[in-house]
């Protein structure tokens, strides 16, 4: 009973050491030991969106990386500090992000946070980021909730992502600019057969925030596109063969996911491979990810990203340099290609170092009001006006956004995209795939 | 698609979840009704299975479908370790201490799992990747009649060995009573250990047919199975295998049901809807015993 009981303690002390290996958080250590700013950064490392989140992690040490060989920050009385970045991981649940936020906060005492994905998991901590009054630049989670919410005090946190309600917009008038008139083409249909459109999205804040989105510029702009089917599924779930082959009995023109990369690939083969549905997948703009391309394979042939950085093409035009740049330190130290959740996070590093130089100190009041003042030089993401600032009413930046078409690549086995949408930036037309079968002609 | 290819579609997509389930519940219920044990890091030995699986179809390129059988006898071992070095100590120490060791190895194995194949999700091609077979209004992939074939299979291939061979009648006595097979001579160790392998190697075969589908895969990915194989033992009756064959096929109908008819987020909650609903009519499960 002794040995027993020693054994169990010991397993359960190996568990707790090996499941604590994930969870300790790393840091990155600036090269001088004058004044240190101290950047957390929120990123799940484990979990469901583990992919996305260790992208958002080596995407802030890319940046750190430059900062610091380049000087670091200078404060106010003139000295020099470099950036040391400290990374939680949210582990991908509610939980694990208020455990990263508080220890964050509390036990590193970081100077601002960086980070952040999956609107459900970002919310659930805002309390304390309200509570400690800590400068959190989101650069993941998407939801137009994590600073318009009015439950929580989010003064102190500011959106550099564009919101389900910016893209959701955005890809909707793209089908109503470009996939309605190529499909009534393809059917030889007038020009006033409504568009048929399903949605299939994730039963959360993210999911239903592209659904919201969707109605409400359907609704505004009065477009001809009918929603025949709108379909939820749960986050992290794998098998969507029910809710296509649902989809698929309603007859679409086209599909509109709001899904993760981890659930919209299988969606996609699901889709084509397992019940027909041969039809265009528009996909949110998170899915720009190497992962999803590899995962995707032939099947992702047509599909359609709304995009603000990708790992496989630029726009034409003053980032595409600066992109390429970043792409290339990125593959050079971690052996891959950078997602936009990268790219974001990358710029919000940069954002954060700008900000405690404008304020001079890193006090949080005028670190946040640096924030509110903010008029920055673009970094790598395309901006409105080619300025990085946040919005006076929701602390929102304002990106341009593109629109993405995957063409299949024999050789490689995989998609590539072409820019598609807006024309001062497209590189290709919209095209309907030949194996493409378009909804009921009513 | 008319309604009726619709349905049946929807009933397909059902059993097939349904082959998944079954193979994972009738391994737990193997342990369960032997050893009496509640292992709640099953679940994670579906997720090794399919790695394995995984790993040694990314290595060699041999087709997934043979892998398994490599894939359930190197679980056969891990499961025998497992039990010998894990559960055998506290046998008969409490329900509390099992349900602790299993939570701390869900912890272990998903944390090696991670550090041995990082915590990406991965996806496996199968070599009939797009061929399917007509049937009626719609064609059906060959993945998935194959995955009932095996799920048949290695279940009526469990039945016989259960039925026909000296090791399968001792643990089928081992589970009836225990005692009385320690009284007649059967070496209830070993059969504990057999069980347990057995057990591991049908959660390696679900993992293995759970990314021959084309479902991507990582380390987490057992968690929920777990939970739903321990709702289907309970559905089906503790310790009762055609409780389990049952109980599988009923949930993966009932989730896929759910989803067409409630919307997708119905499809887990269904399950223990219809749980609480036999428990309350049936305390003992649908193939239960008293006593159980």
């Amino acid at each position: 009973m002794k040995y027993s009981v020693l054994f169990i303690a010991s397993i359960l002390i190996v568990a707790v050491f090996i499941a604590g290996c994930t969870q300790q958080p790393a840091t990155q250590q600036p090269s001088t030991t004058q004044g240190v700013i101290k950047v957390g950064v929120i990123a799940s490392l484990t979990g469901p969106a583990s992919n996305v989140g260790t992208n958002m992690w080596q995407s802030a040490q890319v940046a750190a990386d430059k900062i610091n060989s380049e000087g670091g920050v200078i404060l106010k009385d003139g000295s020099k500090a470099q950036i040391r970045l400290i990374v939680a991981d949210d582990e991908s649940t509610q939980q694990g992000g208020q455990k990263a936020a508080t220890k964050l906060i509390t036990d590193d005492k970081v100077d601002i946070l960086v980070g952040g994905y999956s609107s459900a998991v970002t919310s659930s901590y805002q309390q304390t980021i309200a509570e400690h009054r800590i400068p959190y630049i989101v650069t993941g989670a998407s939801s137009p909730i994590i600073t318009r919410r009015t439950d929580i005090d989010t003064s102190y946190v500011f959106h550099h992502c564009p919101t389900t309600d910016a893209y959701g917009q955005y890809t909707t008038l793209f089908i109503d600019q470009v996939v309605r008139p190529a499909v009534n083409k393809k059917l030889s249909a007038p020009a006033d057969r409504p568009f048929r459109l399903a949605l299939l999205y994730q039963d959360t804040a993210f999911g239903k925030g592209i659904q919201t989105a969707v109605n409400n510029t359907i609704t505004k702009n009065n477009l001809n596109i009918q929603l025949v089917s709108q379909e939820s599924f749960k986050m992290g779930d794998s098998d969507f063969r029910t809710q296509l082959t649902k989809i698929k009995a309603a007859s679409p023109d086209a599909v509109y996911l709001g899904a993760f990369p981890n659930e919209g690939a299988p969606i996609i083969t699901q889709a084509r491979r397992d019940t027909n549905l041969n039809t265009i997948f528009l996909n949110a703009e998170n899915n720009d990810n190497a992962q999803f391309y590899k995962d995707l394979g032939q099947y992702g042939e047509g599909a359609i990203i709304e995009s603000r950085f990708s790992p496989y093409i630029a726009p034409v035009g003053a980032v595409a340099d600066a992109q390429n740049e970043f792409k290339q330190s990125y593959f050079a130290r971690f052996g891959t290609y950078p997602d936009m959740m990268g790219a974001s996070t990358y710029d919000g590093v940069f954002i954060a170092t700008q900000v405690i130089e404008n304020a001079g100190t890193t006090d949080k009041a005028a670190v946040r009001q640096a924030l509110i003042d903010l008029e920055m030089p673009q970094i790598i993401e395309a901006m409105k006006d080619q300025t990085c600032s946040f919005s006076s009413d929701f602390r929102e930046s304002t990106f341009d956004l593109w629109m993405e078409q995957l063409a299949y690549n024999a050789t490689i086995g995989e998609t590539r995209p072409v820019i598609v949408w807006p024309d001062n930036l497209k590189t290709a037309d919209f095209v309907l795939p030949s194996w493409y079968v378009a909804g009921s002609s009513s | 698609m008319d309604n009726l290819g619709v349905f049946l579609q929807i009933i397909f997509w059902g059993l097939y979840a349904g082959c998944i389930y079954i193979l994972l519940a009738t391994g737990l219920n193997l342990i369960f009704g032997v050893m009496k044990i509640v292992n709640f890091a099953h679940g994670e030995f579906l997720m090794i299975g399919a790695y394995i699986t995984a790993t040694i179809f990314f290595i060699s390129g041999i087709n997934p479908y043979l892998i398994i059988l490599l894939s359930m006898l190197a679980l056969i071992g891990i499961g025998a370790v497992v039990e010998r070095f894990c559960f055998r100590p506290i046998l008969g120490t409490g329900k509390l201490n099992e349900i602790f060791l299993s939570i701390g190895l869900i912890y272990i194995f998903q944390n090696g799992a991670a550090l041995i194949w990082t915590d990406e999700w991965q996806s496996v091609k199968s070599p009939y990747d797009g061929i399917s077979l007509p049937f009626g209004s719609f064609s059906i992939p060959l993945d998935y009649i194959l995955i009932m074939f095996f799920t048949a299979a290695i279940i009526c291939g469990l039945y016989l060995f259960l039925k026909k061979t000296t090791i399968g009648m001792q643990m089928r006595a081992t589970s009836q009573n225990r005692k009385g097979a320690m009284l007649v001579g059967i070496d209830v160790e070993r059969i504990d250990v057999i069980s347990f392998g057995l057990g591991c190697a049908l959660a390696a075969a679900a993992g293995t047919l759970w990314i021959v589908s084309g479902q991507i895969f990582n380390p987490y990915m057992g968690s929920i199975p777990a939970i739903k194989a321990f709702a289907i033992i309970i559905l089906g009756g503790l310790g009762s295998i055609p409780g389990a064959i049952i109980g599988g096929l009923l949930m993966g109908l009932a989730e896929n049901g759910a989803a067409f008819l409630l919307g997708g987020i119905w499809k887990d909650a269904i399950s223990f809807v219809i749980l609480i609903i036999v428990l309350v009519v049936r305390p003992t499960g649908l193939f239960g015993e008293k006593g159980d």
